[in-house]
């Protein structure tokens, strides 16, 4: 009944050459070079890597002396386990062929064992229309969270707090159960000095979002090579019917310049239950900051995410959904910008397996800077019985500086036979037809591409969910396109 | 300037003696389809009265004539002499040495076969990178045009409406409205305007060219109309001002009450100063926005020039006529 349809599996490569300036709107002009290579999987090997084993020693060190609460401490053997037989990726490592991780390797990691003595500088954080809570360095600080206006039944907090039986016992069941993760993953298994937990009961709705603010307090500078690293960790769980919209903003303190965000959010949502979560990734542009998120959909349910990364020497979003059962629907929006020495992956991986699912996916990415790098590898994969799925990728990129480099790998394998799909990857520069309008009114060069590039990604801020945060992102990304580099 | 710009009904206050009427004037002065009543909120009289925003923002520096009625007194506004251009690519001659003057005040038509060479001519007149200039001259208000950047012709006083205007995805026309008129402001040494007081600047233009509020939030011509786009283009005129507005087939594509929305809003923008080239194939406009002048192009030259009756001689026998002439 099901065949092999139609698989599309390539990759594609895009620098534009240096080419010689002309005056006027043709010097901004870059031509791009296409490469469509065919695939090689390495073999994964599986012997101790001592540099690996180093790291997650002082990883233990690290942890808390205090006894945790079991789910956590089981998430640490499993992860200890784990990390005894995973390498350090490699660039000979396909899931790490255009995305070179030695920077952290080359530094001098130390994992963050306590939050900051003083957090007198969260004062100043209370910009944000709803009260965040606050990891700082890894640690859940969430003594500014006013949790009485909740609904009944919902619990937002650290695990080791949590009183419910009920609820501790459905958390175990689905803590740290992930086939697919990598290193990063197993890092943050094991050095989560805690785990914070959503949950929302049946039937409820939370109104306002749930704000998450990381904020990174500890970091070198630029000459030390001292990189502090935090594992902050989060576990979403909405039962039945359930909703909730979440909001996850990476930044670091003022003047931390080189540190190591390396969090692990969980997301499972119940029959007909609806996530709406917004990521939103502004680290220094020293940092390195690698983040997965692991989503489990039942029947019916909604998950959505919006997605803007503009921080991070180094990003890496690694992005998993699953859907568990018929009638599913996943959209994932994601808008990444490099402004400087930058690279900004997302690995995104969404499986279907059950009938009338619907997926979309929409990736934008600016590359602004003649050294920076975009990565995109997105996978989606609609399996045997994954049959009447309607199943939507697109990406495009734009790269506004030769030698500015995108690697694309858009990625949709269809194995059912009865599905819609459609797909596409677009390269471009900005249009020369549309910069003369801006021109012809009046409109400096400079001010018409600067237009042009924002609205840009414009088409991905505008699908967050909460306006207050699409106008602090607007803000964000017009100041990063303003200062130049 | 040999005629007179009026806004009531009643006679002319000062009428040019035949004599000195020059070649191509029009039979009779500018013509008033605007309703007398409305008529003067948007045109400046001869004498001296508040000029509109829209105009007061274009820099019109040139030394006034005292209405002078004799041919030495106009003031030139636009002065082309031999020039040619090449497509930039291909460096195909397009344009093969056009002559042309406007003075302040007038209003221009050309006419031509498709192909002849018009929209290359206003394009190269706006600074479109498409086009290299390769010979001839063009003064603008007393500055060599061809030196300047796209923008700061358009910031002199230069407006085209494009035959085809672009879409431009992700840019709200109100912000593309407002960034426009605010490097106008800018390069007058004024405070730029924030949204809110652009909105209620703007405001009223909308009426002006008939379109709804909501074309406002829409995206620079993402999804508009033909008749859309034109009326789109002409409230960017209204809301910039300008001192030679060149108008590519304006009229192409609308219908009759788009037709006079448009021709409407042109008119209410004149001012006995400023001047307008018009590119159309069409008597019908010719007859809501009355010419000066009418100059038919052939193979990138003006190959003959003349008032108002070419354009009937053209409707009756086509452009054989006169180029056997
Ligand atoms: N960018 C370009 N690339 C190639 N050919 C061009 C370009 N611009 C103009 N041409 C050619 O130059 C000639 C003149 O074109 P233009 O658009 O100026 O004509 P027009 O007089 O405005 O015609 P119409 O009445 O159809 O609008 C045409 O043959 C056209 O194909
Ligand atoms: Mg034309």
């Amino acid at each position: 009944m099901a065949a092999l349809a139609f698989t599309h599996q390539n990759l594609l490569q895009f620098t534009p050459k240096l080419t010689p300036s002309k005056p006027k709107l043709k010097s901004k002009r870059t031509k791009t070079r296409l490469s469509i290579q065919t695939l090689t999987a390495s073999p994964q090997a599986s012997f101790t890597d001592q540099f690996v084993l180093q790291l997650a020693d002082s990883l233990e060190d690290s942890l808390p002396s205090s006894s945790s609460p079991l789910p956590l401490q089981k998430l640490r053997d499993d992860s200890s386990e784990a990390l005894l037989s995973t390498q350090w990726p490699s660039r000979k490592d396909e899931s790490f062929r255009f995305t070179d991780t030695s920077f952290i390797r080359n530094s001098n990691i130390k994992p963050i064992s306590h939050p900051p003595e003083s957090l007198s500088f969260l004062d100043d954080s209370g910009d944000t229309q709803f009260k965040s809570l606050n990891f700082i360095d890894g640690f859940l600080v969430d003594s500014s969270f006013d949790s009485s206006n909740l609904p009944d039944g919902v619990y937002v907090g650290s695990l080791s707090k949590l009183s419910s039986e009920g609820i501790l016992k459905r958390v175990s069941g689905f803590l740290g159960d992930f086939e697919w993760g990598d290193l990063f993953w197993s890092v943050n298994g094991l050095g989560a000095p805690d785990l914070m937990v959503i949950y929302v009961p049946e039937g409820c709705r939370v109104e306002n979002p749930i704000y998450l603010k990381y904020i990174s307090v500890e970091g070198g500078n630029e000459g030390s090579k001292k990189v502090p690293l935090s594992n902050p960790r989060v576990f979403v769980l909405v039962e039945k019917g359930g909703e909730i919209g979440i909001v996850e903003e990476f930044v670091g303190k003022e003047g931390s310049e080189c540190y190591w965000t390396n969090s692990v959010l969980e997301v499972v949502v119940g029959e007909g239950g609806k996530v709406k979560h917004s990521y939103l990734q502004k680290q220094s542009l020293s940092a390195a900051h690698i983040k997965w998120t692991s989503v489990r959909q039942e029947s019916t349910s909604t998950y959505e995410l919006v997605e803007v990364s503009t921080g991070g020497k180094l990003s890496r979003h690694n992005v998993h959904v699953q859907q568990l059962g018929s009638d599913t629907a996943t959209e994932l929006t994601t808008f990444h910008l490099c402004v400087g020495d930058q690279t900004q992956d997302l690995h995104s991986r969404i499986v279907l397996d059950h009938p009338r699912g619907y997926t979309q996916q929409l990736h934008k990415c600016i590359v602004a800077h003649s050294s920076g790098q975009a990565v995109f590898d997105g996978n989606v994969k609609v399996n045997r019985f994954a049959q009447q799925t309607d199943a939507g990728q697109l990406t495009r990129s734009l790269l506004l500086e030769p030698r500015a480099t995108v690697n694309i790998k858009p990625n949709l394998q269809i194995i059912a036979d009865d599905v819609k799909c459609s797909h596409g990857a677009a390269i471009s520069d900005l249009e020369d037809s549309q910069l003369f309008y801006f021109q012809a009114r009046g409109i400096d060069l400079e001010t018409a591409r600067k237009a042009l590039v924002f609205s840009f990604g414009a088409e991905v801020i505008d699908r967050l969910p909460y306006s207050f945060v699409q106008k602090q992102v607007k803000d964000h990304v017009k100041e990063l396109l303003q200062s130049p580099r | 300037m040999a005629w007179q710009i009026q806004c009531t009904a009643s006679a002319p206050l000062i009428s040019p003696p035949p004599s000195l009427k020059p070649k191509c004037l029009p039979p009779h002065a500018l013509v008033f389809t605007l309703p007398v009543a409305r008529s003067s909120r948007f045109r400046s009289t001869h004498t001296p009265s508040p000029r509109p925003v829209a105009a007061s923002l274009s820099t019109v520096e040139s030394p006034t004539s005292a209405g002078g009625l004799d041919d030495s007194s106009k003031t030139p506004l636009l002065e082309v002499k031999g020039l040619t251009a090449v497509i930039a690519e291909t460096k195909q001659e397009i344009l093969k040495g056009v002559n042309l003057v406007i003075h302040q005040g007038e209003i221009h038509a050309i006419m031509g076969k498709n192909g002849s060479g018009k929209s290359t001519f206003s394009k190269v007149l706006v600074g479109h990178p498409d086009y290299e200039v390769t010979g001839g001259s063009v003064v603008f208000k007393g500055e060599n045009l061809l030196d300047m950047e796209p923008e700061e012709r358009s910031l002199a006083g230069l407006f085209m409406s494009f035959q085809a205007p672009v879409e431009i995805p992700g840019v709200s026309n109100i912000d593309f409205l407002n960034m426009a008129y605010n490097a106008r402001r800018k390069k007058l040494g004024e405070p730029e305007l924030g949204p809110l007081e652009f909105y209620a600047y703007i405001y009223p233009k909308l009426d002006l060219v008939n379109m709804k509020t909501d074309f406002l939030n829409r995206n620079v011509n993402e999804g508009f109309s033909g008749g859309e786009r034109k009326r789109n283009e002409i409230l960017q005129l209204a809301v910039l001002g300008a001192d030679l507005a060149i108008l590519d087939e304006i009229d192409s594509g609308l219908d009759v009450d788009a037709l006079r929305d448009v021709a409407k809003a042109v008119n209410g923008l004149l001012t006995p100063k400023n001047s307008v080239l018009m590119i159309t194939h069409y008597r019908r406009l010719l007859e809501v926005i009355k010419p000066t002048c009418i100059h038919i192009m052939e193979d990138g030259r003006i190959i003959k020039t003349g008032d108002s009756s070419l354009a009937e001689v053209l409707e009756e026998k086509g452009y054989i006529a006169i180029s056997a002439a």
